[in-house]
């Protein structure tokens, strides 16, 4: 086999460097290969591409092309460590299969929805593309329309699909994939303290002395935390670890206790632990006093599915019906104070997110039901293990976290956030760190840990959920809408006042022909979305036009009717925010390959196309219904707004007066190139213009992000917000560390959000009348709820979805990936020996998994890294061939409208 | 822009045949069926076929070195590791093999165990440049990095 000359200098850099790393004397040419070869060789930092912990790079190109990366030891958060997934960051934009070229649909040289993919220019792609919007618009105004946005999204290309969409469409059908991974998080968040993200930082973890995992598997979803989390454990003999899981995992292997529950009762357990505080006499009432007030909502708030519904398959009539009425079981009904087998119909579910204070006395009712003995009855999910065996381990869990002098960090992921009362439990967290005052302290707190790499950099600091508008307003707030359009130089009722769809619900919009023409980016909605049977016929069968801009061909390309291709994260600049604040920006490493463009230049590019007249005129909301608005209407913007009809969206929003004026080149890019900047004409830095302008909205507002050119800095790997006077802010609501906490309170729990509360009782409120309660947090009373879907008789295992360490969501990046292909090849069924035996399954065999929704097939594992108890199974996501999706039930908790990824009833057969 | 690795022949051949066709004109592509694309290459509406892949089953010593994709990337394991999983916090049997600070430096047998690097030794976040004498914490979960290759065929090329 002939070896091209990179490969044979890689490879001499590798036997070299491999001499070194162990230690062993290195020849003399060798080592002279290496240096002629790295002197070559153009390093900077960078952003690993994958999950939500931000670890810095080391990116070293050469010709334009990346030829290796390592982990930053100077990264805070990684210290020189990357996880498998990690190194291979290099690997990814080298894919024989990376679009290159736009992709439509064609018949006979026109676009048709019936034909096959054919290479089309740009200018073509983008010719159809407006004339499809132009033509639903016109149909169906800014409703008809809609962006899959994502928690990949760099922060600049959330900040531009925003204010293209909500400021120039004047719609707010946009949503990320991080609805899907954050959204619980984000509600819980602004109902307990009114403003979004985490208190602590990752440092929390060398502070602590317990660790207290809640539906994490941090050992393969967070591993460079994990590594740390190992540190702690390894090196502080007093450091113990908890795993409260669903499933047996890797992080049990490191755990001190493991808890096995049973879905859903996550909710009973933390109800017990406050039960125990309150009983113990274990309340920091110092604390409580001064900084929390007592609150609770309805419980009668259905399950985020459309209820009963003409597109319903036959078999899932039954559970979807639960929408409306629920029938308590006893656990739900005691703890709910109810009686068993009432029937509830679901009558807040429109008004899911209303709360009110009561008082402590009514929270101590609310939880009295929660004794040990009926708490491990319900919850316990293991049926090999003693049910004595279960309390004994709940109590230690109790005597953990009540322990006076002891530093306790609960950390979740999706088991909190994929639940379907998923606010819910991320505010029963808050409840009993709130309770015990172990909150917003080193090394204590609890702690939301991201999913996606700018999930919160993104989706959440730039707000581009369908209800958001950037730092953490909303556009039903009239005025947030006045403030935002202030800072975009917009007439007067630009904004669109009216919530958009959520991201499910835009699929369901797009089935029931609401939506007829989306636009995703950085996200593969037709794979990664519960019940995806529904959405990939609407898909194809439905009318309407799907773009795609993406990297490599997955799903929702198979099923879009345009493909444009996408710069990876190295061929472009941009930002990420991780799940402890810190934000970190990066440059462009190498060119896109073909005519592949960032996401950025495609969406700034298209603005091009659209003249103000077109889409400022009046226009149609159907059910809008605002103070100020006319009901169903936007109003024409076009007279007196101070813009000439015939501006274009580009003129207006993007390349502004003060825009332009963020040059490009610019200094700090030291030789790296631009092409979003060089291809858009002008002259100007539009990741640079975007990311001072977006940034206007934070400062001041406890979000404050430093210069842009400050991130750069050789001392700088990212900076942790709020940045003031140069400054980061490593603790928030703590005096000792952060500007914004009113001095002399000690802690200032000082978001703005839901501040203003009518009072009443366990039932419902008894006082109209608002108090005020700026500066404190909520401890919320919340009951168990039982899932919309359990397991019975003819579907009678739980399925659960999840990731693998060595795949990166659907997979397009990373099975693309030899080495990571090969550890991981497909996704199989995770199941007990006991309950394949029973189904005549061995290890390896084909199984069909079925649900009311779908069924697919995968191939069977009983011995692997994760070890279900009986009666659960788990299935990974990442494998476009095992479509476990097609089975999930997109029920979603009612309040964040984020699906349950994590429960749904199967059953699995010989195949 | 991508450079291929492929054999300098066929791409000297092509270049002749090039030549031999004249002027190059650029043809439109042929049209794509969607359910030619992407890792399953079949429709989004059907169930394809899983196959089950196998971890190898060559016990520790027996198996080559695999080659490292990259400088200084993390070596893949060449041996079957179902014997020595879970890694727990009382026990880990990759380094009860692998941790062996006397063999850095030594040329190694065949058969003996790559010793875990000094670099693993390195408290990177608390004392860098100090090599000592204990696996550092951070790294003590080696199949965070360290990962066994199954017998399944890549499904796409890279050129990286």
């Amino acid at each position: 086999m002939t070896v091209t000359r990179r490969d044979f200098l890689k490879q001499s850099v590798v036997v070299s460097t491999a001499a070194a790393t162990v230690g062993l004397p290195v020849g003399e040419l060798a080592e002279a290969v290496t240096q002629s070869v790295e002197s070559g060789w153009r390093w900077d930092r960078g952003v690993c591409r994958f999950c939500g912990v931000g670890c810095g790079l080391q990116i070293a190109t050469h010709k334009g092309k990346i030829v290796a990366t390592k982990a930053d030891a100077d990264a805070q958060v990684n210290r020189g460590l990357n996880c498998v997934k990690g190194y291979f960051n290099g690997k990814i934009p080298y894919g024989h299969d990376r679009l290159t070229k736009p992709l439509l649909r064609m018949k006979n040289g026109r676009f048709d929805k019936r034909g096959d993919f054919v290479e089309v220019s740009w200018e073509r792609a983008f010719d159809e593309m407006e004339k499809q919007f132009k033509r639903y618009h016109k149909e169906l105004g800014p409703t008809g329309v809609g962006f899959f946005a994502s928690g990949q999204h760099t922060v600049q290309e959330g900040y531009a699909a925003v204010k293209l969409f909500k400021a120039g469409f004047r719609t707010n059908n946009l949503d990320p994939n991080a609805r899907h991974c954050m959204a619980s998080a984000v509600a819980a968040f602004m109902q307990t303290f009114g403003i979004d993200e985490p208190a602590g930082n990752y440092d929390d973890i060398e502070h602590t002395d317990t660790m207290v995992l809640w539906g994490a598997n941090m050992a393969e979803m967070h591993p460079v935390l994990w590594t740390r989390v190992t540190d702690r454990r390894l090196s502080s003999p007093n450091t113990r670890i908890v795993n409260l899981t669903t499933i047996s995992n890797r992080s049990s292997d490191i755990a001190d206790l493991e808890i096995i529950f049973k879905p859903s009762t996550d909710l009973a357990i933390m109800n017990y632990l406050a039960r125990e505080i309150v009983k113990r006499d274990a309340v920091n009432w110092d604390f409580v006093n001064k900084h929390c007030a007592f609150a609770t909502g309805p419980s009668d708030i259905g399950y985020g599915m459309r209820g009963a519904d003409k597109y319903d398959y036959e078999a899932e009539k039954d559970t979807n019906g639960k929408e409306l009425t629920m029938q308590l079981d006893a656990a739900e009904a005691t703890g709910q104070g109810k009686q068993a087998g009432e029937t509830v119909e679901q009558k807040n579910r429109a008004s899911a997110g209303k709360h009110w204070l009561i008082s402590f006395e009514d929270f101590k009712k609310g939880v009295e039901p929660y004794t040990l003995d009926f708490v491990a009855e319900l919850a316990k999910g293991d049926a090999d293990e003693s049910l004595e065996d279960f309390k004994a381990k709940l109590k230690q869990l109790a005597d953990l976290y009540i322990e006076k002098n002891r530093k306790v960090v609960s950390f979740w992921t999706m088991g909190f956030n994929q639940h379907q009362r998923g606010t819910w439990v991320n505010e029963q967290a808050y409840m009993v760190h709130l309770l015990l005052g172990k909150q917003a302290m080193p090394g204590n707190g609890a702690f939301s840990l991201t999913g996606q790499p700018s999930a919160c950099g993104t989706a959440r600091e730039v707000g581009t959920f369908s209800h958001r508008l950037p730092a953490d307003m909303v556009v039903d707030n009239a005025e947030h809408r006045t403030h935002s359009e202030h800072i975009w130089n917009l007439p007067p009722k630009t904004l669109n006042p009216k919530i958009g769809s959520h991201f499910t619900k835009l699929l369901r919009d797009l089935e029931d022909g609401q939506l007829k023409w989306a636009w995703i980016q950085v996200c593969n909605p037709f794979q990664d979305t519960a019940n995806a049977n529904h959405w990939i016929h609407a898909a194809r069968e439905k009318d309407n036009f799907i773009v795609v801009s993406d990297v490599y061909p997955g799903i929702s390309t198979k099923v879009a009717d345009l493909v444009l291709p996408s710069a990876i994260i190295f061929e472009k600049w941009g930002g990420y925010g991780n799940a402890e604040r810190r934000t970190q920006l990066w440059r462009e490493q190498i060119p896109p390959p073909g005519m592949a463009r960032s996401d950025i230049w495609q969406i700034i590019e298209f603005s091009k196309r659209f003249k103000l007249k077109e889409v400022w005129g009046e226009q149609k909301i159907p059910g809008l219904k605002t103070e100020g608005f006319e009901d169903g209407k936007l109003p024409d913007l076009l007279s007196g707004s101070g813009y000439s009809p015939d501006a274009t969206l580009y003129d207006v929003l993007f390349a502004t007066e003060t825009n332009r004026k963020f040059k490009w080149p610019d200094a700090i890019a030291k030789g790296h190139d631009n092409h979003t900047a060089t291809l858009l004409g002008d002259h100007w830095f539009p990741e640079k213009a975007l990311f001072e302008e977006y940034a206007q909205f934070g400062r001041g507002h406890a979000h404050d992000l430093a210069d842009f050119d400050m991130y750069f800095r050789d001392d700088v790997r990212g900076l942790k917000w709020p940045v003031v006077n140069g400054k980061e802010t490593h603790w928030r609501f703590n005096e000792a560390y952060d500007p914004y906490v009113k001095k002399g309170s000690g802690f200032d729990f000082y978001g703005p959000a839901g501040k203003s509360l009518p009072s009443g009782d366990l039932n419902g409120v008894t006082t109209q009348e608002k108090t005020n309660i700026a500066g404190k947090a909520k401890i919320f009373f919340r009951p168990y709820a039982a899932p919309a879907e359990q397991p019975d008789k003819n579907y009678d295992l739980w399925l659960s979805t999840g990731r693998v360490l060595e795949h990166w969501h659907s997979g397009t990046m990373t099975r693309r990936v030899r080495e990571l292909h090969w550890a991981v090849p497909a996704a199989q069924i995770f199941m007990h020996p006991d309950d394949a035996k029973a189904r005549g399954l061995k290890q390896n065999a084909t199984a069909w998994i079925e649900s009311r929704r779908g069924k697919i097939k995968a191939t069977v594992e009983t011995k692997g890294r994760n070890r279900p108890a009986k009666g659960m199974v788990f299935v990974p996501w990442f494998d476009e061939g095992v479509f476990i999706n097609k089975l999930t039930l997109d029920a979603t908790c009612p309040i964040s409208k984020q699906t349950d990824f994590k429960k749904c009833a199967v059953k699995i057969y010989k195949a | 822009m991508n450079q291929h690795s492929g054999s300098r022949f066929i791409q000297t051949m092509a270049g002749i045949v090039l030549l031999l066709a004249g002027p190059v004109v650029a043809s439109a592509a042929p049209p794509i069926k969607a359910d030619s694309m992407g890792l399953s290459k079949s429709s989004v509406f059907s169930v394809p076929e899983p196959k089950a892949y196998d971890y190898p089953a060559t016990q520790p010593g027996a198996s080559k070195v695999l080659p490292r994709a990259y400088k200084d990337a993390p070596p893949q394991v060449p041996h079957s590791i179902d014997e020595f999983q879970p890694i727990t916090a009382q026990m880990n049997m990759c380094a009860a093999c692998h941790g062996q600070p006397a063999l850095w430096g030594q040329k190694l047998e065949k058969g003996t165990p790559t010793p875990i690097p000094p670099s693993h030794y390195t408290d990177l976040r608390n004392a860098p440049g100090k090599v000592t004498q204990n696996l550092i914490g951070a790294r003590y979960n080696c199949n965070q990095c360290h990962v066994p290759q199954t017998n399944a065929p890549a499904l796409v090329k890279n050129t990286f």
